[in-house]
């Protein structure tokens, strides 16, 4: 187990490390001058001079990237050309606002996905199943924005149950206003339901057919018992890695999510990032959005071992 | 603690007395049709047996005879698109229309199941104690640490090492015949009265099924139910069973006593079983040729006709085989029934007399056609605990270790050993497969490559491998001429049209017609399959063909088949063979040489006729031991081996076997590697052991005083 963790943070420092020096290079490669963004059109050549030379833009791109990665090692994620302020502390909130965004949808879409698919399995070919399969095949082929804004044509435009937009008040949390979650997250949910549930239901019923589930019938087992002792930890095995492959749409997602609804979260921060060239800021975020990717892989990866006997021990 | 004491008396009660003279289990005329996508499958058109408490009721015959489906039906566990016909009466009450509800009472409580392939049949991800006590929750109401000691104690009863820390165990982390173990106590877990038994030794090596098979005999006088034993192998019925329900083509064609059946078949296909197993060897040391039965089991996608389903394969077929189906009627004086017109016809001459085998010519002096010489494979890179520092966690797999043979052109060397012992290994080595870590290979005394990729084009085509499963190593796509063509042109310069001809002749060669050509490999049997495999490591014109279990799939009918067609090769062409199974009755049968292997070492290596007969290194002793033999008056053999090939990874501080082998002297073999002795009667004979070969031999000769004869016991797997 020692082994296993070590090899695995090694592996996220080594992929972390890969993607910082990515990020660098796309930034590099970004067309638009940052100078000439901070001072505007009309700011003289000299003016861009002097502003490049204090923020150390002229110096050669591997002192650059250098000095960036230090400061990143050394907790500094560096100062936001645009707004002046250190990273961290404007990164702060915001990644707490997208975590909570992220972990409400996750905990309340990924064990319905999963309760869903296990039914369907279970109940193969029945109109449930049926009507289950057709919704998350809409659902997935649906990208976010539409799906945000056909909820917000429904349950706010027409209906009027829930806001429109998802500001939350400076100094305030959206744990206070929770209804505001509610739209965003039900927009991220369509597409990982759909995929967690329809794999779930393909294990579920690869499970059924496998001997041991066989013998467990001819056990004289309870069905309730063979499904939910023997079917179903086996079938999130392969469930849980598609999980995790969700954790990347998830963060994707939040993106997209953010924007249609105005949440402040780092998803639309990176959005602005982009748009204001605040090359900095990019990076960090970049690297930020990279590393919890890494980091909830490897908690799916545990979550996978602890399951799974077989490697638990290896 | 006896099993009996696992009852609670709520149970007791509930077993209701059957009627008087009712039996436990019959089958009236069942049948089975199964309407899948792909067709009718007619699994099952006529059975009928019955099986009495007590009783072993052994049920025979070759792969899509129905067997497992009557077995599965007993617990009416077939899938939704079934159609069942006829009935299965279990204590008078039929299973079939029997309400969901009663039918999972009986199951696992009154009717238990073992199954084939152990490691599948058990949960993964579940300990095995939690798989037997569940059991005895459901069904007696026992939880808690009342559940897991008489989960202990039936490990204990099935013989399962340690038993009040086995359940704490993962199916993984057993071996296959402890996994059946576990398989049985759970079928044993609240005594049932009906215990179907489906293939539980196939795929075990056969050190393990002799020790299941004990096991089986056991439980037989233990507990009084009554067993239903589905097998294809005759051997190991002989051993367990007290009658016999031969099936073929989804009926059942014959029943009798066990003894009656080895001793006077009364019906063709039964006979023609008894006489594919390889005989033991005669006077001259040559075993006569192998009789078989041509052709392959009449199709279950075939609709019923009214004939005898085995007409097309029957030496004594009339008219009327082919006119009317025949009823079963009371064959003889003990009055077993079968599905004949003509069963007093059948004897032990129906197949034809046994053909002595013509001998090969003895070449010993010539030199030898492929020479192996200290060969090494490990597989693996050692590890360290924290990735670059630590102690070494994993040392490679010592799959061979200084392994040497050689093979004289035309003739043929069996490798024998167990699961784990190297012979694969080997195998891969000289094809090329697995590039060997170090030795020498010498094919007509030039160096072989160590990758295949790396030899020139015409060693490629002097060395040639067939692999156990035909259905994998042929290209679902191609159809079969392509296969054929491709090799053909690959190792000869001929144009294409010729190629095909050639191609054809090859057929031909392995009983295939040239209509074969076209047909894809999913569109023929396994027997067929693996004779195109054969044709196309004939195509190269190879010197030596290195056949990996090639017919362990297999039904003895094609087995045989197969084997006298490799024969046959040899014979006419002198393609010299390096022969891998893990049957002793087909090593005996094919081999002029005998390399056994264990732990990646040679143990012992001679031709066949010496290493057959004492002395035998104690590790060839107890795998000939264990084979079961197709006689039901056959003793019990007295060696058993518990356990399996130890792991690989450490090197063995004295004998490979010490740790296993039931004449372990002690200190010595534990801790000093053994000497290669050389048997004096035949130098070529060696063995690997500390005790002194006159010893071993004397010692072997007296415990088998009293057995029938030398090493007569071939396995019909």
């Amino acid at each position: 187990m020692a082994r296993f963790l070590l090899l695995r943070l090694g592996l996220i420092v080594v992929t972390l490390l890969v993607i910082s020096f990515a990020v660098f290079g796309v930034t590099e490669v970004l067309p638009g001058d940052v100078a000439t963004q901070i001072l505007g059109q009309g700011a003289t050549p000299e003016n861009i001079a002097v502003v490049r030379e204090r923020l150390g833009l002229d110096d050669p791109w591997p002192v650059r990237y250098l000095s960036w990665v230090g400061g990143v090692v050394r907790g500094d994620l560096g100062e936001s050309l645009v707004q002046r302020l250190p990273i961290t502390e404007m990164v702060g909130s915001r990644l707490v606002n997208s975590l909570i965004l992220a972990s409400f949808t996750f905990f309340v879409a990924m064990p319905i996905a999963v309760a869903v698919g296990i039914w369907a399995g279970v109940h193969r070919n029945s109109l449930g199943d049926r009507l289950a399969s057709m919704f998350s095949l809409v659902a997935i082929s649906l990208p976010e924005f539409v799906t945000g804004v056909v909820l917000i044509i429904l349950f706010s435009t027409t209906l009027g149950w829930l806001p429109s937009s998802s500001l939350v008040e400076p100094g305030t949390n959206p744990l206070t206003r929770p209804q505001i979650l509610v739209l965003p997250a039900l927009t991220l949910t369509g597409v990982m339901f759909a995929y967690v549930m329809r794999m779930t239901r393909a294990n579920v019923i690869e499970v059924l057919e496998t001997n041991y589930v066989r013998s467990a019938i001819l056990k004289g087992l309870p069905m309730r018992r063979v499904i939910w002792r023997h079917v179903v930890p086996n079938a999130m095995l392969p469930t849980i890695s598609v999980i995790t492959l969700n954790i990347g749409w998830l963060l994707g997602g939040l993106i997209i999510v953010e924007n249609v609804f105005s949440y402040p979260g780092i998803g639309r921060m990176l959005l602005t990032s982009i748009q204001t060239r605040d090359m900095p800021l990019l990076q960090a975020l970049a690297l930020l959005i990279a590393a919890t990717y890494a980091v909830s892989n490897l908690f799916a990866d545990l979550a996978y071992t602890w399951l799974n006997p077989r490697i638990r021990f290896a | 603690m006896s099993i009996a004491s696992f009852l609670s008396p709520a149970t007791q009660e509930s077993v209701a007395p059957p009627a008087e003279g009712v039996p436990l289990l019959e089958v009236r005329d069942l049948s089975v049709t199964f309407y899948t996508p792909r067709g009718t499958v007619r699994a099952v058109r006529h059975a009928s047996f019955t099986v009495r408490r007590g009783e072993v009721l052994g049920l025979v015959g070759e792969s899509g005879c129905g067997k497992s489906t009557v077995a599965f039906a007993t617990l009416a566990y077939l899938p939704g698109t079934a159609e069942v016909g006829g009935s299965i009466l279990f204590e008078g009450r039929d299973l079939m229309t029997m309400p969901a509800g009663e039918l999972r009472d009986l199951r696992g409580s009154r009717i238990a199941m073992v199954y084939q392939d152990p490691g599948s049949a058990l949960n993964p991800t579940m300990r095995v104690g939690e798989q037997v006590e569940e059991v005895l929750h459901t069904h007696l109401g026992l939880s808690g640490q009342a559940a897991e000691e008489r989960a202990a104690s039936l490990f204990e009863s099935v013989g399962l090492p340690n038993p009040a820390r086995v359940g704490r165990r993962f199916p993984h982390e057993l071996s296959g015949g402890q996994q059946q173990r576990v398989v049985i106590a759970m079928a044993l877990a609240c005594e049932p009265d009906l215990l179907l038994m489906d293939e539980p030794t196939t795929g075990l090596d056969v050190t393990t099924e002799a020790t299941i098979l004990d096991l089986v005999a056991e439980l037989k006088n233990r507990v009084n139910a009554g067993i239903v034993f589905v097998s294809h192998n005759l051997g190991v019925i002989a051993r367990v069973a007290d009658r016999v329900a031969v099936m073929y083509a989804g009926q059942v064609i014959e029943e009798a006593p066990v003894r009656e059946l080895f001793a006077n078949p009364s019906h063709p296909y039964t006979a023609g079983l008894l006489s594919c197993v390889p005989a033991p060897v005669n006077e001259t040391g040559l075993m006569p040729q192998l009789r078989n039965i041509p052709g392959s089991v009449y199709p279950a996608s075939e609709p019923n006709v009214d004939a005898c389903l085995f007409a097309d394969r029957c030496p004594m077929v009339q008219d009327i085989c082919r006119e009317s189906a025949p009823p079963e009627i009371v064959a003889n004086a003990e009055g077993h029934p079968v599905r004949c017109f003509f069963p007093e016809r059948v004897d032990s001459d129906t197949w034809g007399e046994p053909a002595p085998r013509p001998r090969k010519p003895r070449s010993t002096n010539e030199a030898p056609l492929l020479q192996v010489d200290g060969l090494h494979q490990y597989y693996g890179n050692d590890r360290k605990k924290y990735i670059f520092f630590g102690p070494p966690s994993r040392r490679p797999v010592r799959a061979n270790v200084d392994v040497d043979f050689a093979i004289q052109p035309g003739r043929t060397l069996g490798i024998v050993g167990e699961s784990g012992s190297g012979k694969s290994t080997a195998a891969r080595s000289i094809a090329g497969l697995e590039r060997r870590t170090s030795g020498e290979v010498l094919l007509d005394g030039e160096p072989l490559a160590a990758g295949v990729g790396d030899r020139p084009r015409g060693q490629q085509s002097k060395v040639r491998m067939v692999f156990q499963n035909p259905a994998a190593s042929l290209n679902p796509r191609l159809p079969i001429g392509s296969v054929l063509v491709r090799s053909i042109r690959k190792s000869r310069s001929v144009g294409k049209a010729e190629a095909r001809g050639i191609a054809v002749e090859l057929l031909e060669s392995v009983g295939l017609d040239g209509g074969y050509m076209d047909r894809r490999p999913r569109e023929l049997s396994g027997g067929q399959q693996q004779r195109v495999a054969l044709a196309a490591a004939f195509a190269a014109d190879p010197e030596l063909i290195i056949a990996d279990e090639a017919v362990s799939a297999l039904d003895v009918s094609v087995q045989a088949q197969v084997l006298n067609l490799i024969a046959e090769r040899q014979r006419r062409e002198g393609t010299a063979f390096m022969f891998i199974t893990h049957d002793l009755g087909v090593v005996r049968y094919i081999s002029d040489d005998i390399l056994v292997l264990y732990g990646g070492h040679v143990v012992e290596t001679g031709p066949a006729e010496a290493v057959l007969r004492p002395p035998w290194s104690p590790y060839t002793e107890a795998l000939l031991s264990a084979a079961p033999v197709p006689d039901p008056d056959a003793e019990p053999s007295r060696i058993r081996l518990e356990g399996a090939v130890p792991t690989l990874r450490q090197p063995f501080a004295g004998c490979p076997f010490a740790g296993r082998c039931p004449r372990n002297l002690g200190d010595l073999c534990d801790n000093t590697p053994p000497p290669m002795r050389v048997d004096p009667a035949d130098p070529r004979h060696q063995i690997l052991c500390h005790i002194p070969l006159e010893e071993l031999a004397a010692d072997q000769r007296a415990a088998m005083r009293g057995r029938s004869a030398v090493g007569e016991a071939p396995g019909g797997r």
